[in-house]
Protein backbone atom coordinates (compact mmCIF):
# COMPACT_ATOMS: atom_id res chain seq x y z
CA UNK A 1 0.00 0.00 0.00
CA UNK A 2 2.79 2.37 0.96
CA UNK A 3 4.58 1.62 -2.25
CA UNK A 4 1.54 2.46 -4.31
CA UNK A 5 1.18 5.70 -2.39
CA UNK A 6 4.81 6.62 -3.04
CA UNK A 7 4.48 5.92 -6.72
CA UNK A 8 1.37 8.09 -6.73
CA UNK A 9 3.25 10.99 -5.15
CA UNK A 10 6.08 10.58 -7.61
CA UNK A 11 3.64 10.58 -10.52
CA UNK A 12 1.83 13.66 -9.24
CA UNK A 13 5.07 15.54 -8.80
CA UNK A 14 6.21 14.62 -12.29
CA UNK A 15 2.89 15.80 -13.73
CA UNK A 16 3.10 19.03 -11.75
CA UNK A 17 6.66 19.63 -12.82
CA UNK A 18 5.90 19.03 -16.48
CA UNK A 19 2.80 21.18 -16.42
CA UNK A 20 4.52 24.11 -14.74
CA UNK A 21 7.34 24.13 -17.24
CA UNK A 22 4.76 23.98 -20.03
CA UNK A 23 3.00 26.96 -18.51
CA UNK A 24 6.12 29.06 -18.15
CA UNK A 25 5.16 31.00 -21.20
CA UNK A 26 5.00 34.56 -22.38
CA UNK A 27 6.48 37.10 -19.99
CA UNK A 28 5.91 40.29 -21.95
CA UNK A 29 3.90 41.48 -24.93
CA UNK A 30 4.50 44.66 -26.93
CA UNK A 31 1.63 45.83 -29.07
CA UNK A 32 1.24 48.79 -31.38
CA UNK A 33 -2.44 49.45 -31.93
CA UNK A 34 -3.93 51.16 -34.97
CA UNK A 35 -7.35 52.56 -35.74
CA UNK A 36 -9.22 55.59 -36.95
CA UNK A 37 -8.45 57.57 -33.81
CA UNK A 38 -5.34 58.03 -31.66
CA UNK A 39 -4.97 54.71 -29.84
CA UNK A 40 -2.88 56.15 -27.02
CA UNK A 41 -5.46 58.89 -26.41
CA UNK A 42 -8.00 56.30 -25.26
CA UNK A 43 -7.96 54.39 -22.01
CA UNK A 44 -9.95 51.55 -23.59
CA UNK A 45 -7.08 49.25 -24.61
CA UNK A 46 -5.33 49.75 -21.28
CA UNK A 47 -8.54 48.80 -19.47
CA UNK A 48 -9.03 45.63 -21.51
CA UNK A 49 -5.48 44.47 -20.69
CA UNK A 50 -5.89 45.22 -17.00
CA UNK A 51 -9.07 43.12 -16.90
CA UNK A 52 -6.94 40.00 -17.46
CA UNK A 53 -5.97 38.43 -14.14
CA UNK A 54 -2.66 37.23 -15.63
CA UNK A 55 -1.55 40.76 -16.43
CA UNK A 56 0.93 42.19 -13.96
CA UNK A 57 1.21 45.73 -15.32
CA UNK A 58 0.71 47.77 -18.46
CA UNK A 59 3.06 50.51 -19.59
CA UNK A 60 2.88 52.79 -22.58
CA UNK A 61 5.79 53.88 -24.71
CA UNK A 62 4.65 57.23 -26.08
CA UNK A 63 7.57 57.53 -28.49
CA UNK A 64 6.69 54.35 -30.35
CA UNK A 65 2.94 54.37 -29.55
CA UNK A 66 3.33 50.93 -28.03
CA UNK A 67 1.58 49.20 -25.16
CA UNK A 68 3.95 47.05 -23.11
CA UNK A 69 2.15 44.37 -21.12
CA UNK A 70 4.03 42.50 -18.38
CA UNK A 71 2.57 39.13 -17.40
CA UNK A 72 2.59 37.16 -14.19
CA UNK A 73 4.69 34.01 -13.97
CA UNK A 74 3.33 30.69 -15.22
CA UNK A 75 0.40 32.20 -17.05
CA UNK A 76 -1.28 30.22 -19.79
CA UNK A 77 -2.18 33.14 -22.05
CA UNK A 78 -1.61 32.87 -25.74
CA UNK A 79 -1.15 35.87 -28.07
CA UNK A 80 -4.71 35.77 -29.45
CA UNK A 81 -6.07 36.88 -26.04
CA UNK A 82 -4.27 40.23 -26.43
CA UNK A 83 -5.33 40.62 -30.04
CA UNK A 84 -8.94 40.14 -28.94
CA UNK A 85 -8.50 42.71 -26.15
CA UNK A 86 -7.29 45.31 -28.64
CA UNK A 87 -10.20 44.55 -30.97
CA UNK A 88 -12.73 44.66 -28.11
CA UNK A 89 -11.47 48.17 -27.36
CA UNK A 90 -12.27 49.14 -30.94
CA UNK A 91 -8.75 49.10 -32.38
CA UNK A 92 -6.56 46.83 -34.48
CA UNK A 93 -3.10 45.38 -33.95
CA UNK A 94 -0.41 47.00 -36.07
CA UNK A 95 2.51 45.04 -34.66
CA UNK A 96 2.82 42.35 -32.04
CA UNK A 97 5.97 41.19 -30.23
CA UNK A 98 6.21 38.49 -27.61
CA UNK A 99 8.95 37.73 -25.10
CA UNK A 100 9.24 34.09 -24.01
CA UNK A 101 11.88 31.55 -23.02
CA UNK A 102 13.73 30.07 -25.99
CA UNK A 103 12.99 26.55 -24.72
CA UNK A 104 9.30 27.30 -24.78
CA UNK A 105 9.53 28.51 -28.32
CA UNK A 106 11.36 25.37 -29.42
CA UNK A 107 9.02 22.95 -27.68
CA UNK A 108 5.76 24.54 -28.78
CA UNK A 109 4.84 23.46 -32.30
CA UNK A 110 2.27 26.25 -32.61
CA UNK A 111 5.10 28.71 -33.14
CA UNK A 112 6.29 28.39 -36.70
CA UNK A 113 9.49 30.13 -37.74
CA UNK A 114 8.73 31.83 -41.02
CA UNK A 115 12.35 32.61 -41.74
CA UNK A 116 15.25 30.57 -40.49
CA UNK A 117 17.03 32.84 -38.04
CA UNK A 118 18.73 31.97 -34.80
CA UNK A 119 18.17 33.45 -31.39
CA UNK A 120 21.09 35.42 -29.95
CA UNK A 121 20.22 34.50 -26.40
CA UNK A 122 19.64 31.17 -24.76
CA UNK A 123 17.15 32.56 -22.28
CA UNK A 124 14.40 34.93 -23.32
CA UNK A 125 13.74 35.65 -26.95
CA UNK A 126 11.62 38.33 -28.56
CA UNK A 127 9.58 37.22 -31.54
CA UNK A 128 7.26 39.14 -33.83
CA UNK A 129 4.03 37.55 -35.05
CA UNK A 130 3.14 38.00 -38.71
CA UNK A 131 -0.28 36.35 -38.94
CA UNK A 132 -3.47 38.03 -40.13
CA UNK A 133 -4.69 40.38 -37.42
CA UNK A 134 -1.19 40.76 -35.93
CA UNK A 135 0.10 43.05 -38.67
CA UNK A 136 -1.72 45.77 -40.62
CA UNK A 137 -4.07 44.59 -43.37
CA UNK A 138 -1.75 46.13 -45.97
CA UNK A 139 1.30 44.33 -44.59
CA UNK A 140 -0.59 41.04 -44.45
CA UNK A 141 -1.46 41.22 -48.15
CA UNK A 142 2.21 41.69 -49.01
CA UNK A 143 3.27 38.88 -46.67
CA UNK A 144 0.77 36.46 -48.24
CA UNK A 145 2.78 36.74 -51.44
CA UNK A 146 6.21 36.60 -49.80
CA UNK A 147 5.33 33.57 -47.71
CA UNK A 148 3.40 31.63 -50.34
CA UNK A 149 5.91 28.79 -49.89
CA UNK A 150 5.00 28.36 -46.24
CA UNK A 151 1.92 26.21 -46.59
CA UNK A 152 0.50 26.92 -43.14
CA UNK A 153 0.68 30.72 -43.48
CA UNK A 154 -2.37 31.17 -45.69
CA UNK A 155 -4.44 28.76 -43.60
CA UNK A 156 -4.97 31.35 -40.85
CA UNK A 157 -5.19 28.68 -38.19
CA UNK A 158 -5.89 30.56 -34.97
CA UNK A 159 -3.61 28.39 -32.84
CA UNK A 160 -0.60 28.80 -35.16
CA UNK A 161 1.73 31.74 -34.92
CA UNK A 162 4.11 32.52 -37.75
CA UNK A 163 7.05 34.30 -36.26
CA UNK A 164 10.47 35.80 -36.76
CA UNK A 165 13.01 36.04 -33.97
CA UNK A 166 13.82 39.68 -33.42
CA UNK A 167 16.07 39.50 -30.41
CA UNK B 1 -25.03 34.90 2.70
CA UNK B 2 -25.55 35.23 -1.02
CA UNK B 3 -27.87 38.18 -0.49
CA UNK B 4 -25.22 39.97 1.56
CA UNK B 5 -22.64 39.48 -1.17
CA UNK B 6 -25.08 40.86 -3.73
CA UNK B 7 -25.76 43.91 -1.58
CA UNK B 8 -22.04 44.53 -1.09
CA UNK B 9 -21.47 44.21 -4.83
CA UNK B 10 -24.35 46.58 -5.52
CA UNK B 11 -22.98 49.21 -3.15
CA UNK B 12 -19.48 48.81 -4.57
CA UNK B 13 -20.92 49.23 -8.03
CA UNK B 14 -22.76 52.46 -7.23
CA UNK B 15 -19.61 53.80 -5.61
CA UNK B 16 -17.65 53.18 -8.79
CA UNK B 17 -20.36 54.82 -10.91
CA UNK B 18 -20.67 57.85 -8.64
CA UNK B 19 -16.91 58.38 -8.81
CA UNK B 20 -17.45 60.04 -12.18
CA UNK B 21 -18.60 63.61 -12.48
CA UNK B 22 -22.14 64.09 -13.85
CA UNK B 23 -24.05 67.06 -15.23
CA UNK B 24 -25.33 69.06 -12.25
CA UNK B 25 -22.36 68.19 -10.01
CA UNK B 26 -20.26 70.90 -8.40
CA UNK B 27 -16.72 71.52 -9.53
CA UNK B 28 -14.42 69.64 -7.12
CA UNK B 29 -11.73 71.37 -5.10
CA UNK B 30 -8.51 69.98 -6.50
CA UNK B 31 -5.15 71.64 -6.15
CA UNK B 32 -2.61 70.85 -8.85
CA UNK B 33 0.70 72.45 -9.71
CA UNK B 34 1.17 74.79 -12.65
CA UNK B 35 4.30 75.08 -14.80
CA UNK B 36 5.93 77.31 -12.15
CA UNK B 37 5.30 74.67 -9.49
CA UNK B 38 2.61 76.80 -7.84
CA UNK B 39 -0.46 74.98 -6.51
CA UNK B 40 -3.72 76.09 -8.18
CA UNK B 41 -7.25 75.16 -7.18
CA UNK B 42 -9.26 74.24 -10.27
CA UNK B 43 -12.33 75.61 -8.45
CA UNK B 44 -11.53 79.25 -9.07
CA UNK B 45 -14.84 80.42 -7.62
CA UNK B 46 -14.89 83.84 -9.27
CA UNK B 47 -18.30 84.03 -10.96
CA UNK B 48 -16.96 83.00 -14.36
CA UNK B 49 -17.51 80.00 -16.54
CA UNK B 50 -14.80 77.38 -16.12
CA UNK B 51 -13.71 75.11 -18.94
CA UNK B 52 -11.52 72.20 -17.88
CA UNK B 53 -9.58 70.58 -20.71
CA UNK B 54 -7.77 67.27 -20.15
CA UNK B 55 -4.91 66.79 -22.58
CA UNK B 56 -1.33 65.54 -23.03
CA UNK B 57 1.59 66.70 -25.15
CA UNK B 58 1.74 63.39 -27.02
CA UNK B 59 -1.96 63.49 -27.96
CA UNK B 60 -2.29 64.81 -31.53
CA UNK B 61 -6.00 65.70 -31.39
CA UNK B 62 -5.35 67.60 -28.11
CA UNK B 63 -2.67 69.73 -29.71
CA UNK B 64 -5.05 70.69 -32.52
CA UNK B 65 -7.66 71.44 -29.85
CA UNK B 66 -5.18 73.72 -28.05
CA UNK B 67 -5.16 76.05 -31.06
CA UNK B 68 -8.93 76.46 -30.76
CA UNK B 69 -8.72 77.00 -27.00
CA UNK B 70 -6.04 79.67 -27.46
CA UNK B 71 -8.36 81.43 -29.91
CA UNK B 72 -11.29 81.12 -27.51
CA UNK B 73 -9.17 82.56 -24.74
CA UNK B 74 -8.01 85.45 -26.94
CA UNK B 75 -11.53 86.20 -28.21
CA UNK B 76 -13.30 86.18 -24.88
CA UNK B 77 -10.42 87.15 -22.68
CA UNK B 78 -10.32 86.06 -19.09
CA UNK B 79 -13.40 88.17 -18.32
CA UNK B 80 -15.99 85.57 -19.13
CA UNK B 81 -14.31 82.21 -18.93
CA UNK B 82 -11.44 80.58 -17.12
CA UNK B 83 -9.88 77.91 -19.26
CA UNK B 84 -7.85 75.41 -17.26
CA UNK B 85 -5.78 72.81 -19.03
CA UNK B 86 -5.04 69.67 -17.02
CA UNK B 87 -2.20 67.71 -18.55
CA UNK B 88 -1.86 63.96 -17.93
CA UNK B 89 1.73 63.98 -19.22
CA UNK B 90 4.15 61.90 -17.21
CA UNK B 91 7.07 63.92 -18.57
CA UNK B 92 6.85 67.49 -17.24
CA UNK B 93 9.44 68.86 -19.64
CA UNK B 94 7.45 67.74 -22.67
CA UNK B 95 4.38 69.37 -21.16
CA UNK B 96 6.16 72.71 -20.64
CA UNK B 97 7.57 72.60 -24.18
CA UNK B 98 4.09 71.95 -25.57
CA UNK B 99 2.65 74.92 -23.63
CA UNK B 100 5.30 77.16 -25.17
CA UNK B 101 4.91 75.76 -28.65
CA UNK B 102 1.12 76.04 -28.61
CA UNK B 103 1.42 79.58 -27.11
CA UNK B 104 -0.98 78.80 -24.28
CA UNK B 105 -1.64 81.77 -21.98
CA UNK B 106 -4.51 80.32 -19.92
CA UNK B 107 -4.01 78.36 -16.70
CA UNK B 108 -2.13 75.08 -17.04
CA UNK B 109 -1.75 72.45 -14.35
CA UNK B 110 -0.49 68.87 -14.39
CA UNK B 111 -1.54 65.58 -12.81
CA UNK B 112 1.34 63.53 -14.15
CA UNK B 113 0.05 59.98 -14.00
CA UNK B 114 -1.67 59.41 -17.35
CA UNK B 115 -5.16 57.92 -17.18
CA UNK B 116 -4.41 56.71 -13.63
CA UNK B 117 -4.17 60.32 -12.38
CA UNK B 118 -6.61 60.97 -9.52
CA UNK B 119 -8.18 63.94 -11.28
CA UNK B 120 -8.73 61.91 -14.46
CA UNK B 121 -10.38 59.13 -12.46
CA UNK B 122 -12.56 61.60 -10.54
CA UNK B 123 -13.78 63.26 -13.73
CA UNK B 124 -14.16 59.88 -15.46
CA UNK B 125 -11.76 60.74 -18.28
CA UNK B 126 -11.47 57.78 -20.66
CA UNK B 127 -10.04 59.57 -23.68
CA UNK B 128 -8.09 62.66 -24.58
CA UNK B 129 -9.01 65.39 -25.14
CA UNK B 130 -11.93 65.63 -22.69
CA UNK B 131 -13.68 68.87 -21.80
CA UNK B 132 -15.91 69.85 -18.89
CA UNK B 133 -17.81 73.16 -18.84
CA UNK B 134 -18.96 74.59 -15.51
CA UNK B 135 -21.30 77.61 -15.21
CA UNK B 136 -20.72 80.71 -13.07
CA UNK B 137 -21.94 78.85 -10.00
CA UNK B 138 -19.46 76.04 -10.58
CA UNK B 139 -22.03 73.49 -11.72
CA UNK B 140 -21.15 71.08 -14.52
CA UNK B 141 -23.36 71.96 -17.51
CA UNK B 142 -21.67 70.19 -20.45
CA UNK B 143 -19.24 67.35 -21.14
CA UNK B 144 -17.19 67.63 -24.34
CA UNK B 145 -19.07 70.66 -25.68
CA UNK B 146 -18.19 71.89 -29.18
CA UNK B 147 -16.78 75.39 -29.63
CA UNK B 148 -20.16 76.58 -30.91
CA UNK B 149 -21.86 75.25 -27.78
CA UNK B 150 -19.33 76.97 -25.53
CA UNK B 151 -19.82 80.28 -27.39
CA UNK B 152 -23.60 79.98 -27.03
CA UNK B 153 -23.22 79.78 -23.27
CA UNK B 154 -20.85 82.75 -23.20
CA UNK B 155 -22.82 85.11 -25.45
Amino acid sequence: MKKIYNTYILLVSIVLLVSTTANAQISKVEIRATGLTCSMCSNAINKQFKKLAEVDSVATDLNTNTFVVYLKKDNKLSPNVFKESVEKAGFFVGSFEVTMPLEQLKSNSNYILIEANEAKSNNDVVVRIFDKGYVTEKEYKKLLKSYSKTATYALNNEADYHIKIIN
Amino acid sequence: MRAIIYIILLIANTLIVSAQLKIGDNIPNIVLKNQNNVGMNINQNNEKFILIDFWASWCGPCRLGNKKLVKLHNDFGANKINIIGISLDTDKLKWIKAIEKDKIKFTQVIDPKGFDAKTAVLFGVEELPSKFLFNKKGILIAINPTEEEIMKYLN
